[in-house]
Formats: C-alpha cells, structure tokens, sequence
C-alpha cells in the first residue's frame, strides 16, 4: 500500500497514534538518540543516525528475565517477567537498522526462541525514513547487501519527497499505523512514483566508502587465524564497547542476578549488553582466557562479522552505518581491517 | 509461546557427597525437581544451575538417563557460583533449567568398544556414560576406563571405581608415587600408552584439564587411533546456554549448543581459541 | 611553529640507532581527516608521521598497553618505547612516573610543544562547517586553523573550535622530554577552573539532577575508563572479576570479591560509577580530555575531574603530573593541610 503524507501533517498523524509508545531522534547535548515521545506537538521528523542504534528498543541494554525470592518452606519462587507488549512504533528508523533488525531476528530465534525479544520484536512497528543523503561520512550500506532505501525489516518506508512523504507499506504492522491516520494520507500521483524511484536511484550514488570485493573474505579469515594482522590492527585499540555497544548487529548479552533483600533473599535476573571486546568476556574462573589480548579480540569481532556469522546464515553481521569507524576513540576502521584481510597474502 | 527458555525450575538437593577435599575441593550433588518432574536428556548433555543471587554455571549431567528419581552433577569449587553451591546443604534449593549440548554420538558408537580416558574432574561429564554403557553392556564392545588424579586424594567416585573393577577394566593412576598406592605413577596419557587399548573397531571419549586432553590426544594417535576415533568435551564460559550471548564460540560454533562433545576431526579443524 | 620535517627527522634517528623498540605517534588514515595512534617500527615509517590539530589522543594510554605486553614478551625486550607527547600528555607520563608505574628510562620522550594553540573540538568544528565535510584541518598561524572541505580551503579563528581543555591549559609546553620540538614559552590562564564555577553556582539538587540526567545517556561502554593512561589498575571497582587472577588463587577469594557495581547502566550505578573514578582520579588527573572526546554520548566528563583537580588546588595546593618527584597527593600529607573537615 503506497500513500502520501504531507511533512506538515507529521504531528497529526503521531496524535492519532495515541495507543503505541512513539519513539523517535532526538537530539541533546549534540548526541542523537530513540527518544519515548511524550508529546508529539510540533515534531519534525530529523534524518540522522543516532548513536544507540533501533536495536536497543527491541534488544535494550538492560531487561529482566525473572524475579527470584526465598521462600519460608526453603523453596524458592521464581516469577516470569516478561516485558509488556504495549505496541510501539519507531520512527526514523534508518534502512541499516532495518536490516540489522533482521540479522538479530536470526539471532533470538531457531531452536530456543527469546521470548524476551519477541515479545517486544513483535510488538514494535519500525518505520524506516530512506536516506536521500548518507547520514554518515563512513557509510557503506551497498558494499554489505544493504542500500539506503533498502526495505529489509521495515514495516514502513518513508522516502523524503520535499514537503511530503512517499510512504510504503510494506507488512500488515505498517498499513496498521498508516490507517490509524488515513485522512491524513492521500493516493500517490504517478509523478510521485518516478520522483522516488530518482531519488533512491541517486542516493546509491552518494554513499561515500566502499568495501569492495569481499566475496573471498569468509573463506581468507578461516586462513588468517595466526596472522600477524591483528596484533598489528588492535595495537590502538583501548579495548572499550563502543565499536559493539553502538552496533546494529551485534548481540552479546550477560546475565547476572542482581540482589535487592539479603534476608529474606529476593532479586532479579537481569541481561543486559556485552562485548566481546571486553577483556572478561571469555575469561574462565580458573583465569584462563581463550581470548587474552586485544589481537584475539579484534579477530574475533572480525571473524564472526565476516565469517562465522555467514558460514550459519549466509549474510555478513554488518549493514554498513559506519557507527564502530566514526565513534572509535582511536580511529579503527572495519573497512580498512577488512580490506587488509581481502587483500592479505596478494 | 511455550516454555520460557530462560526460566529455571526449583530443584532440591537431595543428597550431597565430598569426592575430593583440600584446596580444589569436588562435591557430588543428586537433584530433584520439587513438582516431581523431569527432563529427558542424552549422555554428555549439560544443565544450568542457579543458585539465585549469585548466578548460574554450566554444569554436565553426570548421571546416566536411564536414572530417574535424580539429577547428578559433580562439581569443582572454583569461583563465586560454584563455592555457594559448595555452601549449600541437603534441601537446600536450586534453579535448574536444560538440557543443553549435543551429547555423545552413542547411535554410532554401537558395538564398538569405548575407551575412557580422563582426569581429575574430567570423569564428571563421562560418568553418566560410564554407567549408561554398563547398563547396556549388550549394545557396546569392551569397556575400558583409563583415569588418574594428581594425588589418590583427587579420584572422584573413587568407590563407585573400585566397584566397576568387576565389570570392565579400570586402570587407575597417580601423578607422583605415594605410599599404599599399588596402581600406575605417571599422567594419564602415559598410562593410555602403557595399557595400549587397540584402536580396532574402538572410539575414545577422553576429558579433563586442557594440557591432559592434549596429552592424551597424541597418545592415542600415536597408538594409531583415528581423528574421527577420538572425542573429547571442551568447555567455555558460557552464560546462556542456548547459543545466543554469543561467548563460548570456538568459531562459528557455540560450545553450548554444538558441543561440547566433539570428536578430534571436528575441533582440529576449528580455530584453536578455547 | 612546529616542523613536522625535524619530527620525523628525530624518529628516524633514533629508530635507526635501534634506540627504541617502537615510536607511538600520530599518523592519519586515508579515509579520515583525523590524526590516528601509530606505531612506527621501522627508520622508513617514519614519514607517516603527521602534526596538526588532530592529534588529539593522549598516547601514553598505550604506554600502560606496553607494560602488559613486555611482562608477556619473550626474550624480554628492554628497550625504551618512544612517544610523541604533547604537553598535557607529558604531565601523564610524570604521574606514572611518581606512581612507580614504570622506570623513565622505559620512555624515550618525544615532546611537541602545542604554542599558543592546541587540538580541536570536533563539535565544535562541525558546527563551524555545517554540512560541509571536513577533509583536512592543519594549524595556520598562531591565530588560525585551516580546514579544508569539499568546497575548498578556509581559515577559522582557533579560539572559536579549540577544545575546552586547551582553552584551559596549563602546560602547553612537554613538562618532561628527551627531545623538545616547538616553542617554549609557556601559557598562563587567568582563571583555570573556570569550567566548574558555572556548576558550583547551583544548588546541590541542581547539580545532581543535572549529573543524573547526564548519566542516563551513559551506556558503560567504559570508553572513558579505557581511554584514560591513569585507569590501569587490573582489580577496577567497576569490575565484578579481578583480572590478577591464576589457577591458584583460591575459590573463597574469587568467591568473596564485592561486587560494588552491578553491569546495568542504570541511574545508581552510573552515579556511583562515574563518582568513583573522578575520586580515584583526584590529584592523578591532568585533564588530557580524552574521556570526554571519547564518550560517544557527550558525557561533559571532564567537569568532574576539574573540579576535583580545582580542590586538590586549593586545598593542598597541588598540581598533577609537574614533578616526577612530588608523591601522589593522597599518599602525602603537609602539616598544615586543612583539617576543618574532621569533625
């Protein structure tokens, strides 16, 4: 289903949406992130890239699994804490977080399916806003399967038209929202069609770095295990979570049972976000760490971004949004790293 | 939706033995869970236990399933989880939630002969084997069990081996020489070149701390057991145990959910990174 | 003005001498018009070598990589590592000098004298070149960047996009070298603590509401932790495990550490995370800003180790990181520091 909005009509139809949890870019202290709208007055709709990818409103940082408590007899009660699923729609969401969207979807289903996940993953709308320009210096969508108008994981894509919106509808969640407003909402024009078509054309253009010709780079990695490259690669690195904290794709997760009463016991357990880049994520009780130095480390985020991660599902762990190039406090490019691997022995 | 993947079940301590004391200290706990229920598993297979308020850790099923009434887990005291469960007394209660991994093969291992090779908390994850095989005694060719401990003091089930002695062959042995000790003085690897068990129509499962695994890989080869023969249980630290907080990978495979059963032609061929 | 030429003419040589085992400086990749962390090993890597308002990262934060890597090398190299050291820079080098963390001769110290100028503020860039992007930005004269965009070159005032810090700066001239490029004359700052006079105008509810509202943004990415040379201690607070651990260390010991923080980036731990370390950085501080350069959510992180650094000042009269010598400001005491606080 294909629609028009006018720009102007934005707020109204956010008014109309009354009944979700509305997220959206907002800006502080010059950092963009998802924002829980609380009054939708006078919104615009902002073309950025934030720097908590969508991923965290459906995978957040921190969520609960379970409450535990003591219980008189010696047992112990164990209560389910699943997160509501109040419906919630997000806007802005760019085309690579779409995608990534459903690299994670991968991920937390299969055999044991996160009801944690799911439940928030199947209560959430994503509405994608195309990137006419590309919202970041360092992005390289098209070179990983991706591309700026790409529909992947989206369940609405708007495509900036000027003083409208080309909106398209792309599962049943999106014709939902978009019926929600529907007086809003006028029949495209043929002209309005071929206007879009342009535009995503010319965006393809405009994406700046390339990450060519890694067609070989899966089956090069499985060789390069004792390479030199990646002591030579992460000597910078300062070994914080930026680069995987910040991405779209990545998923590792801790649990921990955090205590709220000692006597009588109660607390929760609790996910939250991990990195493999931190130095105790893979370090044994016994102190043995399988992954000890930063070079192993940075081989690892590589390896399973380029290879393992396609050997299971046969698509690359990144969509190209730049986040790791341009956050790293020291400049670590995955594109270079790639590249260097492409090209390793030639 | 169904069944919470993430959600333990309360479980009572039954019954807990001391294996080993001193320094690195094993206990043996059987488990119930309180609504009577259970969970079908595979030999090799693993559990997580929780002790609320501390965390969870990835424990192997050292109970055959041909045992019902409980769960059998032997345990290392080694850090924050494993010295409150090392705390904890007879209906005391714990989470429980599995099974995890892949188990041992035993549709291939049909009629073949098994050779036991581990130390120290190594027979753990092999002893509910150990046991499934004895009780089917029918289905496999000779049994053999090659285990040994640093000190006398270290041998888990040191009773329950003495026992097994008259069902298959069990050659026990030390690090260093002690006084009373009758059995062989060496590593483990040593005493599988000494007992030379033939690689003819024979597989071996051999577990333990990483160095004797090694050890006793290359003794089998050199004994000329095939990579496909051998097999071996690797661990990492796990945190899920279903595949998805991403740390236990050895490549594009999670320990977890993969393994943690591999045979030497598998993991040679995975990044050596565990 | 500094010549870039006589920098890597001092690399060279002392890399060709076999003087050093590595330099640590300042290159830039291709793809960026930002000075990246390189480490030159051979006479002829030299010429990678770059000096402009980019180079902002204090590069002693890998001499405490260097450390942990020597104690694993085998045979054991004892060669001094070099560095390229900027003012600020050096006053971290002379910190870990008094806390024994290394010898003086582990480092072989090149110093670059920033003048009159310093290193840029990225948002503050951006905001000068809206919508442009940036391809290049070098120092002009003493008053002066030049920034070159898709659209050509032009000058900015550097005033108007120097980070806060150098606004600040007390030692723009290495306090600590082996060799010393660029002028000598040093810097004076009427009022150095001016970043915190605004925040001690407010309440103290104001002030922590204003904090709390800052760390809600915080994801504990530790990125402020990791870029600081001073946060190097292997058993952190913030860390539920100690990494000096070994198959020996008994279980109790492992079993026992406290867990003063729990991982959840939420409102109590990220106060009393972000609190601790300004507490541990007192007196230690010599306010290179890379933790806030690095905070991907613009934490103004800095504002709590200046203040800190402004009662070490007051209180004790103290300066981090000037000499060598001068024990650390909590491991001393005078008998006349102020005691009005024990009650």
């Amino acid at each position: 289903m294909d629609k028009i909005l006018a720009k102007k009509d934005y707020p109204q139809w956010l008014a109309k949406l009354a009944s979700y949890r509305i997220y959206a870019p907002r800006k502080k202290d010059d950092v963009w992130n998802y924002e829980l709208l609380t009054d939708p007055d006078g919104d615009r709709l902002e073309e950025v890239m934030t720097a908590v990818p969508a991923k965290g409103i459906v995978f957040p940082q921190r969520e609960f699994f379970f409450a535990f408590a003591e219980k008189d007899d010696n047992g112990a009660q164990i209560n389910e804490l699943l997160p509501e699923d109040n419906p919630v729609v997000v806007f802005g969401v760019r085309p690579c977080e779409g995608k990534a969207v459903t690299l994670t979807d991968l991920v937390f289903g299969g055999e044991f399916e996160d009801p944690y996940y799911w439940r928030r993953r199947n209560a959430t709308t994503l509405v994608g806003l195309g990137c006419a320009q590309p919202p970041s210096p360092n992005c390289f969508c098209l070179s990983v399967d991706g591309s700026p108008h790409s529909k992947e994981g989206l369940d609405l894509l708007l495509t900036d038209l000027g003083e409208t919106y080309y909106a398209e509808a792309l599962t049943k969640k999106g014709k939902k929202l978009v019926l929600e407003g529907i007086k809003l909402f006028t029949d495209p024009k043929p002209e309005d069609r071929k206007m879009v078509d342009k535009i995503q054309a010319d965006s393809r253009k405009k994406i700046r770095r390339e990450l060519s010709l890694i067609d070989n780079v899966p089956a090069k990695l499985k060789g390069m295990f004792d390479s030199s490259l990646w002591d030579d690669e992460s000597m910078s690195c300062i070994r914080c979570g930026i680069c995987t904290y910040l991405c779209p794709t990545c998923h590792c997760f801790d649990m921990n049972d955090e205590v709220e009463t000692v006597s009588p016991l109660s607390g929760k357990r609790v996910r939250t976000w991990d990195t493999c880049q931190f130095p105790d994520f893979t370090m044994h009780s016994s102190g043995h760490n399988p992954r000890p130095d930063k070079a192993s480390r940075l081989r690892q985020r590589i390896n399973h971004k380029f290879q393992y991660f396609v050997e299971i599902w046969n698509k690359y762990q990144c969509t190209g949004c730049g986040r790791c190039i341009s956050l790293c406090p020291v400049g670590i490019d995955i594109i270079k790293v790639v590249e260097k691997v492409r090209d390793h022995g030639a | 939706m169904g069944h919470n993947v993430y959600l333990p079940k309360a479980a009572k301590i039954l019954e807990i033995r001391e294996e080993v004391g001193g320094v690195r200290p094993i206990k043996t706990f059987r488990t119930a869970f309180l609504d009577g229920g259970g969970f079908a598993y595979r030999c090799g297979q693993c559990a997580m236990l929780s002790v609320f308020g501390k965390g969870e850790v990835m424990i192997s099923i050292s109970s055959s399933p041909l045992v019902k009434e409980y769960l059998q887990f032997s345990i290392l005291k080694t850090g924050r989880v494993t010295t409150a469960l090392h705390d904890m007394e007879v209906g005391d209660v714990i989470g429980i939630r599995g099974p995890y991994g892949n188990g041992f093969p035993l549709e291939e291992w049909k009629g073949k002969d098994i050779v036991f090779a581990g130390g120290g908390i190594g027979l753990a994850p092999l002893w509910g084997l150990v046991q499934m095989t004895n009780g089917r005694k029918e289905d496999y060719g000779r049994l053999t069990l090659i285990y040994g401990a640093r000190t006398s003091k270290d041998i888990v089930f040191h009773e329950e081996l003495e026992a097994l002695k008259n069902k298959m062959s069990v050659h026990l042995s030390v690090d260093v020489a002690e006084p009373g000790w009758g059995e062989f003085v060496g590593f483990v690897a040593q005493n599988v070149l000494d007992k030379k068990p033939s690689p003819e129509n024979a597989v071996a499962i051999t577990c333990g701390p990483p160095i004797m695994i090694k050890t006793v890989i290359k003794a089998l080869k050199d004994l000329k057991f095939d990579d496909a023969q051998i097999y071996t249980t690797v661990e990492n630290k796990m945190k899920c145990g279903i595949g998805k907080c991403g740390r236990c990978n050895i490549g594009r495979h999670y320990v977890c959910k993969d393994g943690p059963v591999y045979s030497w032609a598998e993991l040679k061929n995975l990044p050596q990174e565990y | 003005m500094v010549n870039i030429e006589d920098l890597k003419e001092e690399a060279r040589r002392v890399l060709k001498e076999g003087k050093v085992k590595y330099i640590i400086g300042y290159e830039r990749a291709s793809d960026s018009w930002k000075a990246n962390p390189v480490f030159l090993r051979k006479p002829e890597d030299v010429d990678k070598l770059v000096w402009d308002p980019t180079c902002f990262h204090n590069l002693v934060r890998f001499l405490v990589d260097e450390k942990r890597r020597k104690a694993r090398e085998k045979p054991a190299d004892s060669r001094p590592v070099g560095i390229v050291v900027k003012g600020c820079d050096s006053r971290a080098i002379v910190i870990l000098l008094q806390e024994k963390f290394f010898e003086r001769a582990d480092v072989f110290v090149l110093g670059v004298s920033c003048e009159s100028s310093g290193v840029v503020d990225e948002r503050k860039l951006a905001k000068k070149t809206t919508g442009k992007s940036v391809r290049k930005l070098d120092f002009g004269d003493k008053q002066n960047f030049i920034v070159t965009t898709d659209d050509g070159t032009m000058g900015i005032a550097a005033s108007e996009v120097l980070a806060d810090r150098c606004l600040d700066c007390i030692a723009n001239v290495p306090v600590v070298s082996d060799r010393l490029l660029g002028g000598k004359d040093k810097r004076t700052v009427a009022r150095p603590f001016h970043a915190v006079e605004k925040m001690e105008s407010l309440s103290q509810d104001e002030r922590l509401t204003f904090w709390r509202d800052q760390f809600k943004k915080c994801v504990r990415c530790y990125a402020c932790r990791s870029a600081c040379p001073m946060c190097y201690c292997e058993e952190c607070v913030v860390d539920t495990i100690n990494f000096a651990v070994s198959a020996d260390t008994p279980a109790e010991e492992k079993a026992q550490r406290i867990k003063w923080l729990e991982k959840s980036p939420v409102d109590s731990e990220n106060v009393f995370y972000h609190l601790v370390r300004a507490i541990h950085l007192a007196g230690r501080c010599i306010d290179c800003g890379e933790c806030e350069r690095a905070c991907p959510v613009n934490i103004p992180l800095r504002m709590l180790n200046k203040k800190l650094e402004k009662e070490a000042k007051e209180l004790f009269g103290y300066d981090a990181g000037f000499d060598p010598d001068q024990p650390a400001l909590i491991s001393c005491f005078k008998d006349g520091d102020p005691e009005d606080f024990i009650r």
